[in-house]
């Protein structure tokens, strides 16, 4: 590759980003000036309210008899330091006979509280009543709790005293004190640990954010895109260079940050140290720390600033492209809080999730826990992440739909009825929307129904999913046998998927057992909760987990999504689109792979048929093969062992994999017997 | 010299009834533009003279044909060896606005291969032909329409190209920018250079074209000389001609 050209590019990119006002008010401006004047104001605001805090009056109703000891505690003025009360605080005691109901005083804030004392087996009982949602009140009332124990405090003494014992014997019979063995840098690293990844990762948002789209939506806007495409230069140094020319932006917004933070850190330390000693820190002790952060930040800028591309790259103005970003801000904003949760340690699974991999990465290393493999990890994947963003964004540039700006398919939804046409299926924005709607639908309703009536709200969950789609599409007026691939086909579809799915089951077991191996956790809840929803009655249960799902999922997935996926993206896309939607749709780390290879299978099977029927008949049995397996383990034990066993061994394994191949092969044959391959609708 | 042959460029296209039509915007043409030779393409809005044009200087791959240029003996068919000789202008290629002139023409000569003498030497030349000087060094962004417009051109003329591609070079100038443009591409002709553009305005095709070509629907529907337009035709300006073969080209589909 040319890095002349290359340098080039980067160098005018960077003068074009450097003379625009808007980045240079992100960089620049908020981090080095805005930051620190907040800050140091905010500082002054909070000194001044504190030293200007206007003179509280505590209204404080008094119902005892032999009050007048406890009284005299509490109005007597704060004596030296030991009182948490301030000079501007004024004590007022109101006549309990004036306060016929407390309740209601306490609530209009005419008192702020109300003691009540009453003899009681001999000794005095005092009950402090408060507010503890008012502030006021809730304050008054920890004055009065102080001026008890002073006052207990204070007559324990005394009835020491008067016994003739030793004071100091009885009342600290031992002694014992807290000591943290942290050393100084081990305490500050621990609070940096968990801001500085959440600063860090922000600042570098920020900082690639604007550039980003800057290169990208911005190039488009201004029409220079056009212009940069005559040149002889290939897509990839074209992308490269303003990928290059992002991360240094983001490089030196981030670092801009740090040392303003580092700034504001340090002024800090000089106020407090003044006041306080804090004792001293060994800095050489953080340079492990500081070289990782270094590396951290390195690669997780090329990381960010490559899917900020990505995003950005698809939107036609600036506009556009900040709509776009803002989602992908909020979920990095909230993995990046990843650092503020404590005992959260850097895993080997851990390690590789993006963004919370930084966190936790910065977090250990000032926790002074180094593990070279972890970093090694960390640092790998996020390169590795930006180059699979960088290829994926060479695609985009290859495509001409998305540079020469077409049309896409748009939501019908809120067009005005009368102007739809009829019929065909539903455009891609539509079915996106209704997958959205569907899936919070699902989330919410479909939970609450199914804790509140088991099986019949699993049931109520299945129709959701094919009332709301089904809605939308009469709605808009859609061709409901086009859209629903509701088709005749050969009997020949069916029986081989018969077949197929047969063979199928017992392979997705087992796939299903190697998954449950190896994040264990999360397959308990699964279980008791699929388990605690079936019932006795295996007739209701194959109704709602078998035919349901087998009518309702397949219109929604391999009806309404696929269908209308294919007629706007090529085949293998949509077909991809729709397994990865059904596999996420069951919201579950471990059914997730077994899912979407099943929704694979099925869009496959409705993909060559042009019609539904033969998927949903493979659907119900499939599902049915699971309530069999659970509601009669004895009799499919006798018969199949390796079904129903907890733990499946790897000879077992194989041998129904061997099994389900056989009659995958089988279905196959079957499947394609008089079909060429060629006769399937070409797309 | 520049050859397209048989170039067509097919757009998929969700209609209204979401039915996926594919339409040709190009449609099966074949056109080669001698040295010394400046050819006009016509045609109404949609007819696919900025794809087509498009595909001629590589910025767009066609479904199919191919587009190559000759320099002296040598054949280019690559797709960024092609670039390299082509001037290529559209209302569609703006400049950065926030880089001088200079600066942009400077970057072009590294991206162009040339040595920093030569592009200095290259900066000073245009800048005196096309009378620069008094801007060049003022940003982009605050440059009149004219003299963007210059800028533009001396986008087109860093690397001194055999082939200039311009599309609608003169839409939108005042009379004495668009009189520049033209007198330019007459300059460039006398020079030996390759001009291909396309334009609306029928008069100026008529006064600066050696050939004009005109297309509707992605298809030629008449080539040759102005004269032999007229001639072949009857009828006494272009204006006429081509609104003719539209209404026949009309009349033929239904």
């Amino acid at each position: 590759m040319n890095t002349k050209i290359i340098r080039t590019l980067v160098k005018k990119e960077m003068l074009d980003v450097f003379r625009d006002k808007k980045t240079m008010i992100m960089m620049v401006l908020v981090p080095v000036i805005l930051y620190p004047l907040i800050f140091v104001g905010a500082m002054q605001f909070m000194s001044f309210i504190s030293s200007s805090m206007e003179t509280q009056n505590y209204r404080i109703a008094v119902d005892a008899k032999d009050g007048d000891a406890f009284i005299h505690k509490l109005t007597e003025q704060p004596a030296g330091e030991e009182r948490s009360r301030k000079e501007t605080e004024i004590i007022t005691i109101v006549d309990a006979a004036a306060v016929p109901d407390y309740e209601t005083a306490l609530n209009e804030e005419s008192i702020d509280v109300y003691v009540s004392g009453q003899l009681r087996e001999g000794k005095m009982q005092y009950d402090v009543y408060y507010l503890s949602s008012v502030t006021n009140s809730a304050y008054a009332a920890n004055i009065v709790m102080e001026a008890f124990d002073e006052l207990k405090e204070e007559m324990t003494r005394q009835k020491i005293q008067e016994a003739g014992m030793d004071l100091h014997e009885i009342l600290e019979p031992i002694a014992y004190e807290k000591k943290d063995t942290a050393s100084n840098e081990q305490s500050l690293g621990s609070i940096m640990g968990s801001i500085l990844p959440f600063m860090l990762i922000i600042s570098l948002l920020m900082g690639t954010m604007y550039p980003a789209i800057d290169t990208t939506a911005g190039e488009r806007e201004r029409g220079t895109l056009e212009t940069i495409l005559t040149l002889p230069v290939t897509n990839r140094q074209l992308i490269v260079s303003k990928f290059i020319t992002v991360a240094l932006i983001g490089m030196i917004s981030a670092l801009l940050n740090i040392l303003s933070m580092g700034g504001i850190a340090l002024y800090m330390y000089a106020i407090m140290d003044m006041q306080t000693d804090m004792g001293t820190f060994d800095m050489g002790k953080f340079a492990p720390a500081v070289l990782v952060c270094m590396l951290s930040v390195f690669a997780f800028s090329l990381f960010i600033s490559a899917v900020t591309m990505c995003v950005t790259s698809f939107a036609k103005s600036y506009k556009e492209a900040n709509n776009y970003i803002t989602p992908l801000m909020l979920v990095v904003m909230f993995i990046g809080y990843i650092g503020f949760i404590p005992n959260l340690e850097l895993t080997q699974s851990m390690a590789m999730m993006p963004v919370a991999n930084i966190c936790l990465l910065i977090k250990n290393m000032l926790a002074f826990k180094v593990d070279y493999a972890a970093i090694a990890v960390v640092l790998i994947s996020n390169v590795a992440y930006a180059v699979i963003a960088i290829l994926f964004l060479s695609k985009i540039y290859d495509s001409e739909a998305i540079l020469f700006s077409e049309q896409k398919g748009s939501l019908q939804l809120f067009e005005k009825r009368s102007n739809l046409q009829k019929g065909g299926v539903p455009t891609a924005a539509d079915v996106w929307f209704v997958a959205a709607l569907t899936i919070l639908l699902i989330l919410y309703a479909g939970s609450l129904l199914q804790v509140k009536f088991g099986l019949a709200g699993v049931f109520g969950t299945q129709l959701i999913l094919l009332l709301v789609p089904l809605a939308l599409v009469i709605y808009t007026k859609r061709d409901i046998r086009q859209t629903y691939g509701f088709a005749r086909t050969k009997v020949s579809a069916f029986i081989g998927g018969v077949f197929m799915i047969t063979g199928f089951f017992p392979i997705n077991i087992v796939l299903a057992s190697g998954l449950m191996k190896l994040f264990p956790a999360s397959t308990d809840n699964v279980e008791t909760a699929f388990a605690g929803i079936m019932g006795d009655n295996i007739c209701a249960a194959l109704l709602v987990i078998a035919l349901a799902p087998a009518v309702c999922e397949e219109m929604l997935f391999r009806g309404m999504i696929l269908h209308s996926l294919k007629a706007r993206y090529r085949a293998v896309s949509a077909i991809a689109i729709t397994s990865v939607l059904f596999g996420f749709y069951h919201m579950s780390l471990v059914k997730f792979v077994p899912t979407g290879l099943l929704g694979l299978v099925l869009c496959y099977v409705v993909w060559r048929t042009g019609s539904i029927y033969p998927a949903m008949l493979m659907h119900f049995l499939n599902n049915a093969y699971s309530v069999m397996v659970s509601y009669y383990p004895e009799q499919v034990g006798r018969v199949l062992p390796m079904l129903c066993q907890e733990t499946l061994s790897f000879s077992d394994g194989m041998i129904l994999c061997g099994a389900g191949l056989i009659l995958l092969g089988i279905g196959g044959g079957i499947f394609f017997r008089g079909r060429r391959p060629a006769s399937a609708d070409s797309v | 010299m520049i050859t397209a042959e048989h170039l067509v460029k097919t757009f998929t296209r969700n209609e209204k009834k979401n039915r996926k039509t594919e339409i040709n915007a190009v449609d099966d043409i074949s056109l080669t533009v001698r040295e010394g030779e400046i050819v006009g393409i016509l045609g109404p809005n949609g007819a696919g003279k900025t794809t087509m044009l498009r595909m001629m200087s590589k910025l767009m791959k066609p479904t199919g044909g191919q587009v190559s240029i000759r320099i002296g003996k040598t054949e280019i068919s690559d797709e960024i060896e092609v670039k390299r000789h082509i001037g290529y202008l559209s209302n569609n290629t703006k400049l950065y606005g926030r880089l001088s002139a200079r600066e942009l023409l400077q970057m072009l000569g590294t991206i162009y291969g040339m040595t920093q003498e030569d592009t200095e030497r290259k900066i000073d030349q245009i800048s005196n032909i096309l009378s620069m000087e008094s801007f060049i060094d003022n940003r982009i962004e605050k440059l009149s329409t004219g003299q963007t417009q210059r800028a533009s051109i001396a986008r087109c003329l860093i690397h001194d190209p055999q082939v200039y591609i311009f599309d609608e070079p003169t839409l939108g100038l005042d009379i004495i920018s668009s009189a520049a443009i033209i007198e330019f591409m007459k300059g460039e002709r006398e020079r030996g250079k390759t001009v291909l553009y396309s334009t609306h305005y029928m008069e100026e095709a008529e006064y600066l074209c050696d050939r004009i070509v005109m297309i509707h629907q992605g298809k030629i529907i008449s080539e040759g000389t102005p004269a032999a337009l007229k001639a072949q035709t009857g009828q006494g300006s272009l204006r006429d001609i081509f609104s003719g073969l539209i209404q026949e080209g009309r009349r033929n589909e239904y």
